[in-house]
């Protein structure tokens, strides 16, 4: 087994790991996990957890095993179809995918088995829903014995949560630099003082993060103190974290984009004529993945959606990522998954070597992107000379559905009210010819009643 | 804050004075996380079994007293 057929984040758990074998993922589960992997099949554990939407679906199966002299058992689980990370998560994917996990605690207990762990990249969004995608998670429950992963808990959830309810949304983004967490003295340090009469932030934040310094470097035998917890104290602090969690709140108004489409410069028989292009160009090339790259709401991503095609929307502002989550909670959405993501700066590959958590780019292709109504946000607003668009939108994406905003448009000359205009070959004839080298452009329009052009490209 | 919560977290910081703890597992659980952790529990584990016997309590007399009423009448 060559170490590059490893998937880069599975290699801290001896209890097995996931690797591709011509482009197929396995879970190989180790000997040392045997027994534990028994009784997550056996008690009726995986049965509930699958059932209830909770856990990742598996087969065993008959193929040899990656390291031969380790191997119990090969698993081929059910494949997620994005792979996404809690720094690209809004403040409610976060608190679902807390409760998710807490949820999952409380019944593993019922069947005698706990969390070893409750990392947030153990959770993933499979058809709009936060689901465990670790199999191995589980380990036999001893009463008395505390849970091991409270810390980690803590540290990836109630962290994140609390410092974007009590502090400001943005602070989610210390997650991309912590990769276990955000450490609880600096989540301690950047909360409010009102965070004190939070009897959860009280306690498993304030305290938490006092303890640990306290008892930081020393070594400690639970065995020596004779102290246990009991079955119902374990309850009692499951729900006690569930409470905290639920008790944080963000509500999105008042962010940078607080009036969204209501923004845009479109007549009523503009935007028809704009959707129904949509429409088309999707129909004609039959994608079965999509990547919105703006999306704001989702508007045009659920032109996508809704005939079917996994669709994800990538917006940069946390509020409209918020929103359209939560519009996909009510209206039940399986095939959209809104995402935060800033173009000029997207997701790096994050972790030990750089392997772990993966690039925006290394998650690339999907089969069509949409970039509608942000070339001039890109070229504009950020500098971005055109052959570098083309370059990148090259890299994310088989087909590409662009919309040019030409300098005529109101929307443009906003942006360059403040500015001098250094964008002499920001025209749509410069457009054409850049993105030409790179794509066969298979239809164009003009959208009616509005300067603007939206094409249909396959790149070369 | 209520006055059950500032006895609470005065239970908790007077807590963490306690006998350290130790647990194997694959991650370092971390031990101010197991301490703490054990003492939040215990005291929340307490409040449960003392509010589901208050309730129980509380059941009794008002069962007694519908029953007395059921007599009266």
């Amino acid at each position: 087994m060559r170490i590059n057929d490893l998937v880069g984040a599975s290699f801290r758990d001896p209890s097995g790991f996931l690797y591709r074998r011509e482009g197929i993922l396995y879970r190989q589960v180790n000997l040392a996990y045997r027994e534990q992997y028994k009784q997550l099949m056996q008690s009726g554990l995986y049965d509930d957890l699958v059932q209830a939407g909770l856990l990742i679906a598996h087969q065993e199966v008959e193929v040899e095993p990656a390291e031969v002299v380790l191997a119990y058992k090969v698993l081929k689980p059910q494949e997620v179809q994005f792979i996404s990370y809690p720094y690209e998560w809004c403040f409610s994917q976060i608190k679902n995918a807390a409760l998710t996990t807490l949820e999952i605690e409380k019944r593993a207990l019922k069947f005698s088995m706990t969390l070893k762990d409750s990392s947030t990249y153990n959770i993933q969004f499979q058809r709009g829903r936060p689901v465990l995608i670790d199999t191995l998670s589980f380990e036999i429950y001893r009463e008395g014995k505390p849970w091991d992963a409270y810390r980690q808990f803590c540290q990836h959830f109630l962290a994140p949560l609390s410092l974007m309810a009590l502090g400001d949304v943005r602070l989610s983004q210390l997650l991309r630099v912590y990769i276990d967490g955000i450490p609880l003295d600096l989540v301690s340090k950047l909360l409010p003082r009102r965070s004190y009469l939070n009897f959860s932030l009280l306690s498993h934040i304030h305290l938490h993060a006092a303890a640990q310094r306290r008892y930081a470097g020393k070594a400690v035998t639970q065995e020596a103190s004779g102290r246990t917890m009991s079955k119902t104290a374990f309850l009692a602090l499951l729900d006690n974290l569930k409470t905290g969690v639920r008790s944080l709140r963000w509500n999105p108004s008042g962010t940078a984009w607080g009036d969204y489409y209501e923004e845009t410069n479109y007549t009523q028989l503009g935007m028809e004529h704009k959707k129904q292009l949509i429409g088309e160009f999707l129909d004609a090339i039959q994608p079965k993945t999509v990547w919105d790259l703006g999306a704001n709401l989702g508007l045009f991503s659920r032109i996508a959606s809704n005939k079917g095609i996994k669709t994800i929307a990538f917006d940069v502002d946390m509020g409209a990522v918020e929103q359209n989550y939560l519009s996909c909670l009510e209206k039940q959405e399986t095939n959209l998954l809104p995402l935060l993501l800033d173009l000029t700066n997207p997701s790096p590959a994050i972790g030990w070597q750089n392997h772990e958590r993966m690039s925006f780019l290394e998650r690339a292709p999907a089969d069509a992107v949409l970039a509608l109504a942000l070339v001039h946000h890109l070229a504009i607003t950020n500098n971005l000379p055109l052959p570098h668009l083309a370059e990148f939108f090259h890299q994310l994406g088989r087909w590409l559905i662009i919309e040019f905003v030409p300098k005529a448009d109101s929307q443009v000359q906003r942006l360059l009210v403040s500015r001098e205009d250094i964008f002499p070959d920001y025209t749509v004839e410069t457009f054409e010819n850049v993105f030409a080298k790179r794509f066969t452009i298979l239809r164009s329009a003009t959208i009616r009643d509005s300067h603007r052009r939206i094409y249909l490209m396959e790149r070369r | 804050m209520s006055s059950h919560m500032i006895i609470l977290s005065i239970s908790l910081l007077a807590g963490l004075s306690s006998p350290p703890t130790h647990v194997r597992a694959y991650l370092d659980p971390g031990s101010g996380s197991i301490l703490l952790q054990l003492l939040i529990a215990g005291i929340l584990g307490a409040f449960l079994v003392l509010r589901s016997s208050w309730g129980k309590v509380k059941t009794f007399f008002s069962r007694l007293f519908s029953r007395d009423v059921d007599k009266t009448e």
